[in-house]
């Protein structure tokens, strides 16, 4: 099994997000990964970009498929991983950490409640995923 | 879902098993880029025991299939195969397929998804013609791998009874294998060098396992569907439901080499007459996209607002080393060097039409 850390929250749809005060970090997990297959490109959102919780906030492609990664909370975008275009790797072989997505500015008081912690997650999956 | 006989391989060698038209299928092995690049170099087998194979066999046998095959069994030598359709009345396909012309009797190898439809069209022209033929389906009966790439024939020689080099490039024999009477057809769709091989169904897991112990000095691994699109797509061979279909027919998809339209009692060839003096609307075109985004069956193209038509098919090509694929576009937008866009989920890519095939291999 994968080594997911603990300080992430999942949504259903196989993202994660940790929160740094403000700025939320947002990436798929690793069975998102495994469940794409190869990947070969993938589409980041523009900087100051707003996204709403569900909204489409990246498209990953692989040889096989496209994922769309779904924004797990509101925010405006700071930040994106934007050498993942052309190379996959880190998003491909850690997923949790280098190859984290796009930084998002979220509202002061923002809390994850709603999304899994790391043993749901677990569960989550356990039960298929879907 | 169905199971061919070689299931219980693929499942030890951890494939990802997918739905494939009702068979439960390998999409892919270690990887469909690493798949493509091992026929590319050396060679790859393939379960294709989920496709349909007839057998015809009486003495009206070719005015059969001459009945319903788009090209002409009658030029075909013995011993030969060659790629044609089965086409309707209003000169759509049914299904494309390869023919081996043998001396009494004549093989057709069709598609796993049109099987049952296709079983039905021919034995419907037989009763209708009242031939003197026998449709036998020997699908389920036979397995069938095929073994793709340069060390192909290195790979399969020292199991062979006949000697390969003499066997040319869509030929057929019957031989043994590992003692085993087969066909042994030197046809494939990666555009490579290869064979496809017919035993009987229980036979069909040790061949799998021969070719892989036989084929270890070249690095021969299972290749899956995934790899098997990619590699088809490269060479500039159709895939039926993608470049063909009941709503596209072989002169759109550029596929003249599979028709004489010169036959005049065949299903469907008086209608493509009628079609091509008319005048095609639209026509197949390979195109490179210059996007990280990897076209797929069934995006719209576009130039400027004006729809032009769908991607028939689209890959991560690791041969070219490009995103490409094949599309339908008005007779004005076909021309290499023409340059439109495809939507991807919203989002304009730009792609460029070029010469293809993408990929063929030094003879």
């Amino acid at each position: 099994m994968a080594n997911r850390p603990a300080n992430v929250r999942f949504t259903k749809t196989h993202e994660w997000v940790r929160l740094e005060g403000t700025t939320a970090v947002v990436g798929i997990t690793d069975f998102a990964v495994e469940h794409l297959g190869e990947l070969v490109f993938v589409d980041l959102p523009s900087k100051g970009k707003k996204v709403g919780k569900g909204e489409t906030l990246a498209e990953v492609e692989s040889v096989k498929a496209v994922g769309e990664v779904y924004a797990p909370l509101a925010g405006e975008i700071l930040e994106v991983n934007a050498g993942l275009a052309n190379d996959q790797t880190p998003l491909a072989k850690d997923p949790f950490a280098t190859g984290w997505l796009a930084k998002l500015k979220v509202a002061a008081g923002t809390k994850l409640d709603d999304l899994m912690d790391v043993a749901a997650y677990q569960k989550h999956l356990d039960a298929g995923g879907n | 879902m169905r199971k061919t006989p070689l299931n219980a391989a693929h499942v030890e060698a951890k494939a990802r098993l997918v739905d494939f038209h009702g068979w439960e299928m390998p999409v892919q092995y270690q990887g469909i880029l690493e798949e493509v690049k091992q026929v590319r170099a050396h060679a790859g087998i393939f379960d294709l025991c989920h496709m349909g194979r007839l057998v015809i066999t009486g003495p009206d046998r070719e005015a059969l299939v001459e009945r319903v095959f788009s090209s002409n069994l009658g030029k075909m030598k013995l011993g030969k195969a060659k790629y044609g359709f089965l086409l309707n009345e209003q000169g759509f396909p049914n299904d494309d397929v390869i023919v081996y012309r043998g001396a009494d009797v004549v093989h057709i190898v069709i598609n796993a998804g049109n099987r049952d439809r296709d079983d039905a069209w021919v034995r419907e022209q037989c009763a209708t013609r009242r031939y003197r033929a026998t449709v036998a389906n020997v699908s389920d009966e036979q397995a069938m791998i095929a073994i793709q790439g340069r060390d192909s024939e290195a790979t399969l020689q020292p199991l062979c009874s006949a000697d390969l080099s003499q066997l040319g490039y869509y030929a057929f024999t019957e031989a043994q294998v590992l003692g085993l009477p087969m066909l042994i057809a030197r046809t494939g769709y990666t555009g490579e060098d290869g064979f496809e091989l017919f035993p009987a169904k229980e036979h069909g897991r040790r061949l799998w396992d021969a070719l892989l112990g036989a084929g270890k000095p070249f690095g021969v691994c299972p290749i899956g569907l995934g790899a098997r699109d990619a590699l088809r797509l490269e060479a500039g061979m159709p895939l039926y439901g993608n470049e063909i279909e009941l709503d596209i027919n072989p002169l759109e998809a550029g596929l003249d080499f599979g028709l004489d339209l010169t036959k005049d009692d065949t299903i469907g060839i008086p209608a493509l007459r009628a079609i091509k003096a008319k005048g095609l609307s639209r026509r197949l075109v390979s195109f490179v996209a210059h996007s990280g985004r990897v076209p797929r069956h069934g995006y719209e193209l576009f130039d400027g607002a004006n729809k032009l038509g769908m991607i028939a098919s689209g890959a991560a090509s690791p041969t070219v080393g490009k995103n490409i694929g094949t599309g339908f576009v008005p007779l004005s937008h076909t021309a290499v060097g023409t340059k439109f866009e495809m939507d991807v989920r919203g989002s304009r890519q730009p792609v460029e039409v070029v010469q293809g095939p993408f990929y063929k291999r030094a003879r």
